[in-house]
């Protein structure tokens, strides 16, 4: 766990002994030097929290804008708002949306861990150098190279698509398979972002795609601290490798695994600029997860009151994941 | 097989940043063509002339460096002595602003972008840079303090001792001894600030309307040509060089990443 924890280069030593600080017990310093960070904190991050929380009560919208003037309408934000089945259908969206992608680059993340622990010294590197690139890649950036790749009638997928498209169909000619052909036919003039499933196929690639380095990393920084003994008394007890991963690998893996997963949850239910930047939510919001719905809600309807109050229902949704983040940093040994 | 499943998960893996680097070099006639060129057949400069030279390039990049550069120092600046306050002392208290800074490292974007918007509205500020940068420094500061807060955490306890023993005071111990010994690791936060700063698209994007404002991100995804459509070409010349300092910077601190992520920097 200490890979996932802290920069520390330097081994941890320990804490002060409580003598040694109870000499500073009325020291100021530690207020002072505070202070600043406190202080802007509080009217950056804490007042618009509290912000967001009162105009979820209000009717703040678009007029209020230019007026600054706006009504006080207690709870109605919030009842409209869960009588309203857009709101549930993005929220099941979401749900779902966030499932797939957190299992996808898990499960990717896992094997290519996996694989780095077994490769040689060449291509371990070769692998790791591909995984720090594609991570460092700005999301605006990926996006755009998304949108190209996928382009209908230039984009490279599509030319791909075709071309294995074609290859089927001249198997299936040469060699009788059925089915073969007109799978991918039409390939070249396909529209990725305006059909709902395919949309969300190019969103998925995209998300798995960045997330797997961070994954495959971390699990992996992990994975070599597996003790050695362990999986050898199990080879020696006739296990298959398959066996060993399950019973020996995946047991020291699981706070790791557990970590990764959940930042990928919270990582993955906020995701907004990789939808936006493709989609923009749609075709006709079929795209359109919490994040994209929100932000049409009180940017482009400009309902202000509306989007912070589905903004309050979202965050606390997801409160209770980062509560059991919290309290897994905390168990993993963090300072605190 | 091993082995080829490697070189399999590399060509994939690394095919969409070759497809933008190999586009950036094309001319115009083998980008838009639909028999694809897998490698420039005549190599060329003209997508990062045309990109460069693209209205509002150069003030656009101006507003990124300006925004970033301030917010890095301020989040720094900051982020230094909280980190020391949180890792060298004990005080009531501590634990809850711990658990708080933590927590709103988790906040969906969106959350914190309507409050501020409304805010900033009210207080006149919206498309300023003051604007972007005190939503800036709302995202970067607490992962600054919580990452920095590490490497002042790695740093012996003995060698404050040492120094108190000889009579240093807490400011001197602070300034001389501490503030050296992590200058390493804020550097690393540095490059951290710098990279969530500078890949911003949705605060800007929302707090920025006039097309002079915008910043590179911003800037990057309205690229298009409205007489021929987007020129892909020109569009990976620019995300070339928007990219490249963060892979730059990555590579130099990618020992660090994973701690940093794990605090919830650098999102998604």
């Amino acid at each position: 766990m200490k890979t996932v924890t802290a920069p520390r280069d330097v081994p941890v030593a320990p804490v002060t002994p409580p003598a040694a600080r109870s000499r500073r017990r009325r020291d100021p310093a530690p207020y002072l030097l505070l202070s600043p960070a406190g202080l802007v904190l509080a009217v950056v991050t804490l007042a618009p929290i509290g912000f967001l929380v009162f105009t979820s009560f209000t009717d703040y919208s678009q007029r209020t804008l230019f007026t600054g003037v706006y009504r006080f309408v207690g709870a109605d934000q919030y009842t409209t708002l869960l009588q309203n089945p857009d709101f549930w259908v993005a929220l099941l969206r979401t749900v779902l949306f966030t499932a797939a992608m957190v299992a996808g680059s898990v499960l990717i993340g896992m094997g290519v861990s996996h694989l780095l622990t077994r490769l040689g010294r060449a291509w371990r590197n070769t692998v790791t150098v591909v995984l720090i690139v594609a991570w460092a890649m700005p999301n605006v950036a990926s996006s755009l190279v998304w949108n190209w790749l996928f382009q209908p009638g230039y984009g490279v997928v599509n030319w791909m698509l075709g071309a294995l498209g074609s290859f089927l169909a001249w198997l299936s000619e040469a060699f009788g398979f059925p089915g073969g052909s007109g799978v991918f036919g039409d390939a070249a003039g396909l529209n990725w972002a305006q059909d709902p499933v395919l949309a969300y196929v190019v969103i998925w690639l995209l998300i798995v795609w960045q997330a797997v380095p961070f994954i495959a990393l971390t699990l992996n920084a992990a994975e070599t601290q597996v003790p050695h003994e362990y999986k050898e008394a199990a080879r020696l007890d006739g296990a298959s490798e398959s066996t060993v991963y399950r019973i020996v690998t995946l047991r020291f893996l699981r706070p790791t695994l557990l970590l990764v997963t959940i930042l990928s949850v919270i990582w993955d239910y906020n995701v907004f600029n990789q939808i936006w930047l493709i989609t923009r939510g749609g075709p006709d919001d079929a795209t359109a997860t919490l994040g994209v719905y929100t932000y049409k809600t009180a940017f482009v309807g400009f309902k202000i009151g509306n989007g912070a109050a589905i903004s309050v229902v979202t965050t606390l949704l997801l409160l209770g994941l980062t509560a059991v983040y919290i309290r897994n940093l905390l168990k993993a040994g963090e300072d605190l | 097989m091993k082995n080829a499943i490697a070189a399999v998960f590399c060509l994939v893996w690394i095919f969409p940043v070759y497809w933008m680097v190999n586009t950036a070099f094309k001319p115009r006639p083998e980008v838009m063509t639909p028999e694809p060129h897998f490698w420039p057949h005549h190599p060329t400069l003209d997508n990062f002339t045309a990109a460069v030279t693209q209205p509002q390039f150069l003030t656009n990049l101006g507003n990124s460096v300006l925004v970033v550069a301030v917010t890095v120092v301020a989040s720094i600046v900051l982020g230094i002595l909280a980190a020391a306050a949180l890792s060298r002392f004990r005080f009531p208290g501590r634990r809850t602003i711990m658990v708080v800074i933590l927590a709103v490292q988790m906040l969906p974007a969106t959350a914190m972008l309507i409050p501020l918007f409304t805010m900033f509205n009210r207080l006149d500020l919206l498309g300023t840079y003051t604007a972007l940068i005190l939503a800036y420094v709302a995202t970067v500061l607490p992962f600054s303090i919580w990452v920095m807060r590490g490497f002042f955490v790695a740093v012996p306890a003995e060698v404050e001792e040492a120094a108190q023993i000889d009579g240093a005071t807490t400011w001197r111990i602070l300034v001389s001894v501490l503030f050296p010994l992590v200058a390493p690791g804020v550097i690393a936060t540095g490059i951290f600030a710098f990279i969530a700063a500078w890949n911003d698209y949705l605060i800007a994007y929302t707090f920025m309307q006039d097309e002079s404002a915008y910043t590179l991100p911003v800037w990057l995804a309205s690229f298009t040509n409205p007489h021929t459509g987007t020129d892909f070409g020109a569009q990976m010349a620019a995300s070339v060089i928007f990219a490249a300092p963060v892979v730059v910077f990555f590579l130099i601190i990618q020992r660090n990443l994973v701690a940093g992520m794990s605090a919830g920097a650098v999102k998604g």
